[in-house]
């Protein structure tokens, strides 16, 4: 009898521990309902009604410090098209921000990428120790140098290659293309390579920079499937093989297109086409339909000359014996 | 090539000329100048574009970034050597070469190709032999205006939008604007690589094998 009693309280022991927070983070995963998300957007206006150029310009309360201000404001609108739109801002800057003046020191208790990203940043972490970024920078370095968490979405939420590539590459320039942006993070004395001379070597620099991603050649080749590598390298092991991409087993399947690549569907019989959709890339986006009929005619006419050619030689060896 | 000349040089075709051979000159340096370096900017031209479309780093071709940057000048010389054969050929009057005569064009066109087909494995002349006013049988004439006034516009035009590839449309049919310049150059070229094997294999037609070659270089003609 007693055993009995033990199982059952054992059972119930498993149902808290175990089963009911199962059950509160699938009502997690599946998102906040409407009404919290209009909770959530009314505490975020409340939060840029200061923190924004409007809030700067028409300040809501007086005697604020418009100065400092004026260097803590966010994009509401890019807010909005960002990961994190659904999350109220008190989630990351979470203590001492319900009144203001806000209190003293709760910057400091503003929360890292990873309290909530743990698994992907302990992933990320390992590659970035290798980065060229790390041997150089790591004490200014942090996700948020590269990853303003205010703006970006994940290449696969963005979805368009075009778009994809414009929000990361303006990262890179951001620092690479602005002397006084470098020189913020940069040792002392070294002063910024231009970015087109660096490049020189690559044809249709500037193009290049539209149609894909820095990181397409300064990261480590990754299997299909896997996301990008944080290993940022520099230019002695960046990729310099332009027929990694300009080939017809494209490395662009495995980097800007990897998310795209499940809806290849060969269009008007073209491999890569889910690449054509955005850019002609010689080398990668073929027609074995027409490459065989151009390769068929241009051998064909070979075989027949060389055809021709041997039966003139023969016929006019036959004509000189029977002369 | 007179309506009397063509019927004798008809009624010769099949026989064995007995004549002492003769020597004209047909082609000035200008032509003979604009010959070779276009020459050599195809064959520059084909290898590189060759590297570049079937590009493998399996296949011995020119190296990718080398072969963009041949193609390149050598695509912007011809672009330019085109345009220059184009205005001489207009100023000297060359151009009338690559337009075939009426009448009988067709019939001569049909001659042309019996003797390639048949008369030459029989030891058979040339049908229709180069006159100083005629260079060219109806068959090369017609080749010739296809290739020059045709496939080389298309080629040149494709090349340059190739060149500036931000003056092709954005977009077709939901692809890249490119693709369509991109097909045009790629038919061309195989049409003109197709012409090129052609072309050399036809040069051996001559008196003798080196005949032609070296009329090509010296510019008189031997028959």
């Amino acid at each position: 009898m007693y055993a009995r009693k033990k199982s059952w309280y054992h059972a119930l022991l498993l149902a808290v521990c175990w089963v009911l927070p199962a059950v509160a983070a699938a009502a997690d995963s599946a998102g906040p309902t409407p009404e919290m998300l209009e909770k959530i957007r009314k505490a975020n206006e409340e939060c840029f009604s200061c923190h924004s150029q409007a809030g700067v310009q028409h300040p809501p309360k007086e005697g604020m410090d418009l100065k400092k201000l004026a260097g803590l404001t966010k994009d509401p609108e890019a807010f909005k098209g960002s990961d994190h739109q659904r999350l109220a801002c008190t989630k990351c800057h979470n203590e001492g921000y319900d009144e203001h003046p806000h209190a003293a020191g709760a910057k400091d208790a503003t929360s890292t990428c990873s309290d909530c990203h743990s698994k992907k940043a302990d992933r990320v972490e390992k590659q970035f120790e290798k980065s060229v970024h790390a041997k150089n920078l790591a004490d200014k370095f942090t996700c948020t140098t590269c990853h303003n968490p205010h703006v970006m979405r994940i290449a696969e939420k963005l979805g368009d290659p075009s778009k994809i590539v414009q929000q990361d590459n303006r990262v890179c320039l951001s620092c690479h293309d602005s002397d006084e942006k470098f020189a913020k993070f940069a040792p002392e004395k070294k002063s910024r390579p231009l970015i087109d001379d660096i490049h020189e070597w690559l044809p249709n620099t500037r193009l290049h920079w539209k149609a894909v991603r820095c990181v397409e050649c300064h990261t480590p080749a990754v299997g299909a499937g896997e996301p990008l590598s944080h290993e940022i390298v520099n230019k002695d092991k960046a990729e310099k093989k332009c027929v990694a991409c300009h080939t017809g087993n494209s490395a662009l399947k495995t980097r800007l297109y990897r998310h795209l690549v499940k809806d290849e569907q060969q269009k008007y019989g073209f491999v890569n086409s889910v690449v054509l959709a955005n850019s002609y890339v010689i080398g990668a986006t073929r027609n074995p339909t027409v490459d065989t009929l151009m390769i068929g005619l241009a051998a064909l006419t070979l075989l027949g000359v060389l055809a021709h050619a041997a039966l003139r030689i023969l016929m006019a060896y036959l004509r000189r014996r029977t002369k | 090539m007179t309506d009397e000349r063509r019927q004798n040089a008809d009624r010769r075709h099949g026989e064995r000329r007995e004549e002492e051979p003769t020597r004209i000159y047909i082609l000035p340096l200008w032509v003979r100048m604009w010959h070779w370096t276009n020459a050599l900017l195809i064959i520059t031209l084909c290898l590189t574009g060759i590297s570049l479309h079937f590009a493998e780093s399996t296949l011995p071709l020119v190296e990718f970034s080398l072969a963009v940057r041949i193609h390149n000048v050598a695509g912007v010389c011809l672009v330019f050597l085109y345009a220059f054969f184009v205005v001489a050929n207009a100023l000297t009057g060359n151009w009338w070469q690559f337009v075939p005569k009426p009448p009988g064009i067709l019939r001569r066109c049909w001659v042309q190709t019996r003797f390639y087909m048949w008369g030459v494995f029989k030891g058979e002349h040339e049908p229709f032999p180069v006159t100083k006013e005629e260079n060219f049988n109806a068959l090369q004439a017609l080749t010739y205006w296809f290739m020059i006034y045709l496939v080389m516009p298309v080629i040149v035009l494709t090349g340059l939008i190739f060149l500036y590839p931000q003056v092709a449309p954005g977009e077709l049919f939901g692809m890249d604007g490119l693709l369509p310049i991109a097909v045009l150059h790629y038919i061309s070229a195989t049409i003109v690589f197709t012409f090129l094997i052609a072309h050399v294999y036809l040069c051996t037609f001559g008196k003798k094998v080196s005949t032609t070659f070296r009329t090509m270089i010296t510019g008189w003609h031997e028959h």
